[in-house]
C-alpha cells in the first residue's frame, strides 16, 4: 500500500507523517511520533488501554485509522500535565494506590479526566459506568474509584 | 491490633515510586523501547492441533519488499526450550502439536509488511490424530504426543507408564486403606476448572539488539537472570554475552516467566543485521500464551460421624497442553496439586498430581499455580460434606482446620497457626450467624493457606556526597509496588526522607544473580537484601561519624536522622548527611555496598485467608450476582498498606473472573474465545463490595516481621461463591465458571 502524508495535531504540536493509510492511529502516534504513553492492549477496542481524546472525546484509538485523526485536536496522556504539573487525576492515582503495573493507566486516566471534566461530581455508579470501558487486571478497580472520588471531592 | 514500633516509613501508605512515570505515560514497557533501524517480527502459527510438516516454502515471503529476514525450524539449531524440562522447539521442525504453535517467523520494516509476508509462506501439513481431553490422552490407544519424555533435558522425575503423562507427584500420610475402614461415611466428588488466561493487559513483547558481540534483550519477563540462563541455553552462547534490560512489566500474574519470542528476535536480528521487536497480538496471547492448567480434581474422603476428617484421597489431573516447557518447578508439575487436601488435620492422606500432554495450548504458571483450582475443589467438597452431615460449614471447618502442633496433609509442621482466629474473624465480619434477609440470597465460606517464598536476591546501595541513597535492584516490579517497599526500607534504616532515596533498576550486568519475581518471595528476599545493605551502609557512615565525634562506632546510635554519641556527658551528634559528606570524601567517591541475600528455608511459615461471599441468585435465569466478599487475612507487619490492600483486592477480582466469567474455551484444540470481548475479564461494573479483615501478628521472615500477601486472596473466591450459590438456591456447581446457564440448568434439573 502506497504511503501518504498525514497531518496530525497532537497535544498542540503539529506533525507530518508519511505512512500507509491502513495504519492505526495509536500505532502512528507511538511509532512515528514517538509518544508511547498510549498503549496497545487488546487491539480490538475491548480493553481501553489505547484511550486518547479526539477533540476532547475519549476514543479507543486502536479502532481508528490514521486519517481519522486529521483535522482534529488529539490529546494523549503526555498532553494532560500542564507546565510540568501532573493533572489532579494523575496525582490522585499515585496517592490512592490506583495503579499497579500501570499499563492500563494512561487510558484509564484519559477516561477518568474526561468524565470529571464533563461531570465534576459524579456518583459512584456514574464513575463505574464512566470507566467501564477500561480494563484493569491488577487493582480490582476499588482504588481507582476511590482516586476518582477523591479528585471530585477535592474540586468541590 | 498489635502496637508497632514507631516507624517513620514502614507501615505508611506510600504511593508507588514509579507512579509519576506510569501516570504520565513516560515509563517504558518493552514495546515502547525504540531503537534506530528496528524491524518488526511476526510468527506464522499452525492452524492444526496435530500435524506433520511436509514442506515450508518461504520464497515468496523473502521476495516481498521490506522483508529482511525469514526463518523456519530448519534454519535454527536443533535445540529445545523449557523453563525446567526442555521439550519445545523454538519453531516447529517437522511436527506441530497445537493450534498456534510457531512454524516460521519474519522480520520486516512495519508490522503490516510482516503480516503480509506471513500470508505468502506456504506450509504443507499432513494432519495427525489428535487428543484434547486429558483423561482420554492417558488411555492406551491415545495418540502419543512425545516419543520419549525421559530423554528431554531437565526432566528429573520418573516418567509414568500411562500414555502422555509426563509428571506424577504423590504424597502419602498415614494409611489410607485403614483410614477408609475406620471412617463412618465416605464422600466422592469430582470438580473441573477451565483454562484461565493471566489477563495482563500488556501482551508479551521482546526486543533483541546485537551490538559489538553482545546480545541486548528487552522482554516482558519477571526474572531477568532466568531469561539470561534460558537464552544462553537455547542460543548456545555464554551467559555473560547476554545483557537483559528491565523495562516496566505490564502485569505478570505468573504468566511472564518464559522467553516467548526473544529467541526468534535473536535469530531474526542475526539474519537481518538489525534490531528486531516482536509484540504478540492479544489474539495470539489468548490462542497461544501459557494459561492456567485445566484441572479435573477428584476426591474420595472418609469422615467420622461426628464430623472429623479421617481419610482423604485426592487426584489432580492437569491438562498441560502440548508442552511442559512453561512449568518451572523441579517436578515439572503443578505445585497447587500438593494442596489438594486443604488446610486440615487428616490422619490418612494420599495425594496424586499428574501432568498430561494434549494437543491444546501449553499451560504455564498463573498466580498461586494450581491453588485456585484445588481450593475451589477442596472447599466445595468440604462444604458438601458439612451439609451432608447436617453441620454448619463454619463449625465443620473449625473442627478440622489445622492448629499449632498439627502437621499438614503432606506432613509439614507449621508454626504460628492462626486458622481458627481467621475463620472467626471472617465469620464475625460477614455476619455469618445472622439470618439472611431475602429469598435466594446465599452465603458461602472458603479457606486457604500459603507459605512465604524464598530464594536469592542481590541489591546494590550507594550513597552520594549529598546524602542521597540509591538502591539498584535487578528484580523487576511487575506492578506490586515491590520497588516502593525497597525505598521505604532504606529510608527507614538510614533515617532519610523518601525523597532522598531513589530506586533504579540495573541490567543483568549489575549483579551476579537475582531470583526475580514470583512464588510469593519478592518482598521477603529483595526486602531482606535491602535491609542488610542499609545496615552495612549505616556501618560505613557510623565509622565516619565516630571519627569526628571521637568515639567508637559502636557507641553511636542513629536517632532522628543523626548519629548520637551515647554515654558521653554533653550531647554530641552528627547528621547523616554530614556523615555522608565526610565518608564519601574519605572514600574518594560514593559509598557502595552490594548484598546477595539468601532467604533460606521458610518451611513451616504460612498465612491463612478466609473468605465469605454473599450472593443473590435469580431463580428464573440462574444469574448469580456477587454482592459482597469478606476477606480475612492472617498477616504480619504490613510494610505498605496501599500495596498490601491492592494485592488483596486485585487477587479477589481476578478470581471473581475465574469463578463467574472467565473461560478460555477450547474446541477440538482451538481456542475460540479469541478477544477480550469473548474472554470476559471483570470490568469496573462487576465489582462487589469488598471488606478486608486483618488478623495481625508481627511474625514472619519479611523485614519487620511480615508475611506474603500476593498469592492468597485469589484462592478461596470460587469456592466461597459456589458454596453461597448452593446456600441460596440449593444447587451445586462443580464446574467453573459458575455461569447463569449452568445454574439455570441445575435449577431445572432439581427434583
Amino acid at each position: 500500500m502506497a504511503k501518504q502524508i498525514f497531518r496530525l495535531k497532537v497535544n498542540g504540536d503539529n506533525y507530518e507523517v508519511f505512512v500507509e493509510p491502513n495504519r492505526c492511529l495509536h500505532e502512528v502516534i507511538r511509532d512515528e511520533i514517538g509518544l508511547t504513553g498510549t498503549k496497545e492492549g487488546c487491539g480490538t477496542g475491548d480493553c481501553g488501554a489505547c484511550t486518547l481524546w479526539i477533540n476532547g472525546a475519549p476514543v479507543t484509538s486502536c479502532l481508528m485509522l490514521v486519517g481519522e485523526g486529521e483535522g482534529a485536536e488529539v490529546t494523549t496522556i503526555e498532553g494532560l500535565a500542564r507546565d510540568g504539573e501532573l493533572h489532579p487525576v494523575q496525582k490522585a492515582f499515585i496517592q490512592h494506590g490506583a495503579l499497579q503495573c500501570g499499563f492500563c493507566i494512561p487510558g484509564m486516566i484519559m477516561s477518568a479526566a474526561a468524565l470529571l471534566r464533563d461531570n465534576p461530581h459524579p456518583s459512584e455508579l456514574e464513575i463505574r459506568q464512566g470507566i467501564a470501558g477500561n480494563l484493569c487486571r491488577c487493582t480490582g478497580y476499588t482504588k481507582i474509584v476511590e482516586a476518582i472520588e477523591a479528585v471530585a471531592a477535592g474540586s468541590r | 491490633m498489635t502496637t508497632s514500633p514507631a516507624y517513620t516509613a514502614i507501615g505508611k501508605p506510600i504511593g508507588q515510586i514509579e507512579g509519576p512515570a506510569k501516570v504520565s505515560g513516560k515509563g517504558a514497557y518493552t514495546a515502547d523501547v525504540a531503537l534506530p533501524g528496528v524491524l518488526w517480527g511476526k510468527a506464522l502459527r499452525s492452524p492444526f492441533p496435530h500435524a506433520r510438516i511436509v514442506s515450508v516454502d518461504t520464497s515468496r515471503a523473502r521476495a516481498l519488499m521490506g522483508v529482511h529476514g525469514v526463518i523456519t525450524g530448519r534454519d535454527l539449531p536443533d535445540v529445545l526450550y523449557g523453563r525446567r524440562m526442555r521439550d519445545m522447539p523454538l519453531l516447529a521442525r517437522d511436527r506441530v502439536r497445537f493450534v498456534g504453535e510457531k512454524v516460521a517467523a519474519v522480520a520486516a520494516e512495519t508490522p503490516e509488511i510482516a503480516a503480509e509476508a506471513l500470508r505468502l509462506i506456504e506450509v504443507e501439513y499432513q494432519e495427525l490424530p489428535a487428543v484434547f481431553d486429558p483423561q482420554e490422552a492417558m488411555g492406551p490407544g491415545a495418540p502419543r504426543l512425545h516419543d520419549d519424555v525421559s530423554a528431554y533435558p531437565g526432566h528429573r522425575e520418573p516418567v509414568s507408564d500411562l500414555t502422555n503423562v509426563f509428571s506424577v507427584v504423590r504424597r502419602t500420610k498415614g494409611d489410607l486403606e485403614q483410614g477408609f475402614r475406620e471412617s463412618d461415611l465416605v464422600f466422592e466428588h469430582t470438580f473441573t476448572t477451565p483454562a484461565q488466561h493471566q489477563g495482563y493487559l500488556e501482551p508479551h513483547a521482546a526486543l533483541v539488539d546485537i551490538q559489538q558481540g553482545r546480545i541486548h534483550v528487552w522482554v516482558s519477563n519477571k526474572s531477568p537472570y532466568a531469561v539470561r540462563e534460558q537464552l544462553a541455553q537455547v542460543l548456545g552462547v555464554p551467559e555473560e554475552q547476554i545483557v537483559v534490560h528491565l523495562p516496566h512489566v505490564g502485569g505478570d500474574f505468573g504468566g511472564k516467566g518464559a522467553l516467548m519470542d526473544a529467541p526468534l528476535c535473536y535469530y531474526l536480528a542475526r539474519a537481518s543485521g538489525r534490531p528486531v521487536k516482536m509484540v504478540m497480538t492479544y489474539l495470539e496471547e489468548l490462542m497461544a500464551g501459557n494459561p492456567r492448567n485445566t484441572g479435573v480434581i477428584t476426591f474420595k474422603t472418609g469422615v467420622k460421624r461426628d464430623g472429623r476428617l479421617w481419610a482423604w484421597q485426592a487426584r489432580c489431573v492437569w491438562n498441560t497442553g502440548a508442552y511442559g516447557a512453561f512449568l518451572p518447578i523441579p517436578t515439572v508439575n503443578v505445585a497447587g496439586g500438593m494442596q489438594s487436601a486443604g488446610s486440615y488435620r487428616i490422619p490418612h492422606v494420599e495425594i496424586e498430581s499428574l501432568c498430561i500432554y494434549t494437543n491444546c495450548v501449553p499451560r504455564g504458571h498463573m498466580r498461586s499455580p494450581g491453588a485456585p483450582q484445588v481450593c475451589f475443589a477442596v472447599e466445595s467438597h468440604v462444604d458438601m460434606m458439612a451439609r451432608a452431615l447436617g453441620m454448619d460449614p463454619l463449625a465443620f471447618r473449625l473442627m478440622n482446620v489445622l492448629e499449632e502442633g498439627d502437621t499438614t496433609p503432606t506432613g509439614e509442621a507449621l508454626r504460628d497457626v492462626h486458622a481458627k482466629e481467621t475463620l472467626q474473624a471472617a465469620a464475625a465480619a460477614s455476619g455469618w450467624d445472622t439470618p439472611k434477609q431475602r429469598p435466594h440470597h446465599g452465603r458461602g465460606m472458603a479457606l486457604y493457606d500459603r507459605h512465604v517464598g524464598s530464594g536469592l536476591s542481590t541489591v546494590t546501595l550507594t550513597m552520594a556526597e549529598d546524602g542521597r541513597a540509591t538502591l539498584t535492584t535487578v528484580a523487576p516490579d511487575t506492578g506490586t509496588g515491590s520497588h516502593t517497599i525497597l525505598q521505604q526500607i532504606v529510608a527507614e534504616e538510614l533515617h532519610l526522607p523518601l525523597s532522598q532515596v531513589g530506586v533504579t533498576v540495573g541490567t543483568t550486568d549489575a549483579a551476579p544473580f537475582d531470583a526475580g519475581v514470583g512464588g510469593s518471595r519478592t518482598t521477603h528476599i529483595t526486602g531482606q537484601a535491602a535491609y542488610r545493605a542499609s545496615q552495612e551502609l549505616k556501618g560505613l557512615l557510623a565509622a565516619a561519624a565516630a571519627q569526628v565525634l571521637g568515639v567508637a562506632a559502636d557507641a553511636l546510635r542513629l536517632e532522628q536522622g543523626s548519629f548520637v554519641a551515647t554515654g558521653s556527658g554533653a550531647a554530641r551528634s552528627l547528621p547523616v548527611a554530614e556523615a555522608a559528606r565526610l565518608a564519601t570524601r574519605a572514600a574518594g567517591g560514593p559509598l557502595r555496598v552490594q548484598i546477595t541475600h539468601d532467604g533460606g528455608s521458610t518451611a513451616g511459615i504460612t498465612s491463612f485467608c478466609v473468605q465469605v461471599a454473599d450472593v443473590q441468585v435469580d431463580p428464573e435465569t440462574g444469574q448469580v450476582t456477587v454482592e459482597r466478599i469478606v476477606s480475612a487475612h492472617d498477616v504480619g507487619t504490613i510494610i505498605n498498606p496501599l500495596g498490601h490492600q491492592g494485592q488483596i483486592e486485585g487477587g479477589i477480582i481476578q478470581s471473581l473472573g475465574f469463578a463467574t466469567s472467565e473461560e478460555l474455551v477450547i474446541e477440538e484444540g482451538r481456542v475460540t474465545t479469541l478477544h477480550l470481548g469473548e474472554y470476559k475479564l471483570p470490568v469496573m461494573k462487576d465489582i462487589p463490595e469488598l471488606v478486608t479483615v486483618l488478623v495481625q501478628h508481627p511474625e514472619g521472615p519479611v523485614p519487620y516481621a511480615g508475611k506474603a500477601i500476593g498469592e492468597v486472596s485469589n484462592c478461596p473466591v470460587a469456592a466461597a461463591i459456589a458454596n453461597a450459590v448452593e446456600d441460596a438456591v440449593g444447587v451445586r456447581i462443580t464446574d467453573l465458571p459458575i455461569t447463569a446457564e449452568k445454574v439455570y440448568r441445575a435449577l431445572r434439573a432439581k427434583p
